[in-house]
């Protein structure tokens, strides 16, 4: 039986609530006592003014259709903010040094850097000092929304709001279908990926290896079952990203080995019309760039053509030394899985949850096209063990594979046009090597929060002082 | 056209060589600058860059005070070492990223010097992770070590301590060490206009606070390739 108390964590940790809509409020705490009031009533089930947050269930039970609320509403927290709210001096020391710094300081390490640098980043990103909270509001209506967001602006001084919403069939705007594969924690059997141990995103428990704690911020009842969260405003280049695809799909069906990219007999469709021989190698290029087809289907279990994703197994693969599947793709060099890297001991160590829906189109005056992303949150117990040591070394620096290394990944990678490479895998084992692909997603924003229990909750709002 | 130097500028030429002006210099010029313009330790091990294509090597040059300078003491933690190498080899080996590395005693520490590729904190949160338990014999002759043991359970305050003893690594353009001690003061680099005939009082500075540095990235015999494709054209495995 698990000794997590699921009453007591936060709700959009362990699992997604899959409804259609999400708002996060970027919030600053001008009112000290007015905030800890909230948050002392949010953390108790609401009030008629203020909104209940919303806590986790047992995972392996769904809500009851009768019994969905018709919002949620989860907290996230700055360093920043928990300085506003008053944390001792001496407890907000014990906070991981990635996270007392924050997102913006560590942009060269993220590769946010040229469009992508914190210095062009959007309001209110741009003074990170005045983010406190996030708080992260999903429901099915933008009426339930307001709702909330109404309760929220009451004890906070807003300085943002991010709309998201979920795009048909779980797609994000390159076309793919997302958040197929997640960590999976001890409640669920998978018969490839081994379970991952609470501790992969609640501090305090134990991690993948053995042995190895992440540091739990005192006082206890603070750090304890907390986590950390990169919250990240992803712009999607959509137009440079088909536009690279017309590009390489014609070079790989001028090539001489193009019968070693796709049999020249193939014959797919892309779900709803056939493709010619251009059009499905698009298709091949997408899905080597990404791991996956762009339905879904993980590419190394279907190379040579674009099956029903009903019919294939969608998270149950490996990557085995003849896997066709390209080690940089952006599937593989996030999550390794089983198959060999440089860092032996590094496998399902810096396993990230994601949370992400979709924004825009937000039209900018002066910009080429309208302006789409990602909304994304990637959650784990390390920001340093987990998501910057992901993107630092296996996404932007590709050091997990000599092949790969001094490439970033195609998809997200801080790429630019003179340097970018990236090799397609061939039938026979060998490679073609394309170049000269742009950065295809660039950051307009984004901080690291704190994802404190509900217990840390009540413990900030009776925070004197 | 050059100006022929007159007596004034052969003066102020000549000034360093002067016994005076060195005794002047030292006991009044550098304290006065000193005081009036401190300058912040600047931190340890390497810069993070945007894009490491030309080398993804780097250096760590780990300088750690023995609690007991002592020859006793050096030898306590010389034994450290010779009696874990095995271990501490076969976890630089797991890290995977690891060219090179080896142990100094110098004077009352003891040294960690090493290359490696990418990013230091996963190099030595990896290390920790395969081989925590033997390094923390070695931590326990350290000055601070005791702290920190075990170390696989104060990992992120390991990694942070590692960093402060990591030597600073000088810039191997010299005007660089502008920007990063306006870094270190929390100025935008670039944002301040500096003098260059300033560069040596602001060294002098820089190594009151600094008193250790290792200077540039020093040299390489081949590109900088990743251990592991070292390795690969040598088609010994990775």
């Amino acid at each position: 039986m698990s000794r997590i108390d699921h009453s007591q964590l936060q709700g959009n940790i362990l699992r997604g609530y899959r409804f259609g809509l999400v708002r996060h409020m970027l919030l600053e705490v001008t009112d000290r006592a007015t905030v800890r009031a909230f948050l002392g009533v949010a953390a108790q089930g609401g009030g008629a003014e203020v909104p209940a947050i919303t806590v986790d269930q047992p995972p392996d039970k769904t809500w009851p259709r009768d019994q969905k609320p018709a919002s949620c509403f989860n907290i996230g927290l700055t360093f920043a903010g928990l300085r506003a709210l008053g944390v001792a001096p001496g407890d907000l020391a014990t906070f991981p040094t990635e996270f007392r710094e924050g997102m913006a300081a560590r942009a060269t390490k993220l590769g946010d850097f040229g469009e992508s640098a914190p210095r062009a980043w959007s309001q209110p990103f741009n003074r990170p000092e005045q983010i406190h909270l996030v708080a992260s509001i999903h429901a099915d209506s933008t009426a339930e929304l307001d709702k909330v967001d109404t309760q929220v602006s009451r004890a906070f001084a807003v300085r943002g709001r991010l709309d998201g919403y979920a795009l048909a069939q779980d797609k994000v705007y390159f076309g793919y279908t997302d958040s197929i594969s997640q960590p999976k924690f001890s409640h669920v059997k998978d018969e490839v990926e081994p379970i991952d141990p609470y501790g992969t995103v609640l501090l305090g428990e134990p991690t993948r290896q053995e042995g190895l704690k992440f540091g739990v911020p005192t006082p206890q009842v603070l750090g304890h079952h907390g986590t950390f969260n990169a919250f990240r405003v992803l712009r999607q280049h959509v137009t440079a990203f088909e536009q690279y695809l017309d590009r390489a799909a014609t070079e790989l069906l001028n090539h001489p080995d193009s019968a070693l990219v796709l049999p020249l007999d193939a014959q797919f469709s892309d779900g709803e019309k056939p493709l010619d021989r251009h059009g499905m190698l698009r298709e091949v290029v997408a899905a080597q760039m990404c791991g996956r087809w762009r339905n879904g289907v993980p590419y190394g279990s279907s190379p040579d053509t674009m099956p029903d994703p009903a019919s294939v197994p969608l998270t149950e693969y490996d990557y085995g030394r003849g896997s066709r599947c390209p080690v940089g793709s952006h599937m593989r060099r996030t999550n390794p899985r089983g198959g060999a890297i440089v860092q032996r001991i590094a496998n399902y160590t810096r396993r990230l949850v994601r949370r992400g829906m979709s924004y825009g189109p937000i039209h900018t005056e002066g910009d080429s096209e309208p302006e789409v992303g990602l909304l994304g949150n990637f959650i784990g117990a390390s920001l340093g063990a987990q998501f910057e040591a992901v993107m630092c070394d296996w996404l932007n620096l590709g050091l997990q594979d000599p092949d790969i290394t001094g490439a970033n990944d195609p998809l997200i990678g801080a790429n630019s046009s003179e340097t970018s490479w990236f090799d397609v895998t061939l039938r026979n084992g060998g490679t073609i090597r394309l170049r000269g692909f742009p950065r295809f997603v660039s950051t307009r924003g984004g901080v690291y929060t704190f994802l404190p229990s509900m217990p840390a909750i009540r413990y900030l709002a009776r925070l004197k002082g | 056209m050059q100006r022929k130097a007159g007596w004034l500028d052969k003066f102020v030429d000549d000034l360093p060589s002067q016994g005076w002006f060195q005794f002047l210099s030292r006991h009044l010029v550098v304290p006065y600058w000193i005081w009036r313009d401190p300058k912040p330790v600047l931190p340890g091990g390497p810069r993070p860059s945007v894009q490491p294509s030309e080398s993804v090597q780097r250096m760590m040059n780990l300088i750690m005070p023995l609690k007991d300078p002592s020859p006793i003491g050096r030898a306590r933690a010389a034994l450290a070492i010779s009696q874990n190498v095995d271990e501490i080899f076969a976890g630089l080996d797991n890290v995977g990223t690891v060219h090179n590395a080896r142990f100094l005693l110098l004077d009352g520490n003891i040294c960690m010097l090493s290359v490696y590729d990418g990013d230091f904190s996963n190099y030595i949160r990896d290390f920790i992770a395969t081989i925590g338990s033997v390094f923390d014999a070695v931590m326990k002759e350290v000055e601070g070590g005791d702290a920190m043991v075990p170390t696989t359970e104060h990992i992120e305050e390991f990694i942070d301590w590692v960093c402060a003893h990591d030597l600073f690594q000088a810039p191997d353009i010299a005007t660089d060490l502008f920007n990063l001690q306006d870094a270190a003061k929390g100025i935008a680099p670039g944002s301040l206009p500096h003098d260059l005939r300033l560069l040596p009082r602001e060294l002098i500075l820089q190594l009151h606070s600094n008193p250790n540095i290792s200077l540039g990235g020093g040299y390489r015999a081949y590109p900088g390739y990743s251990a592991a494709q070292v390795r690969q054209k040598f088609g010994v495995g990775w």
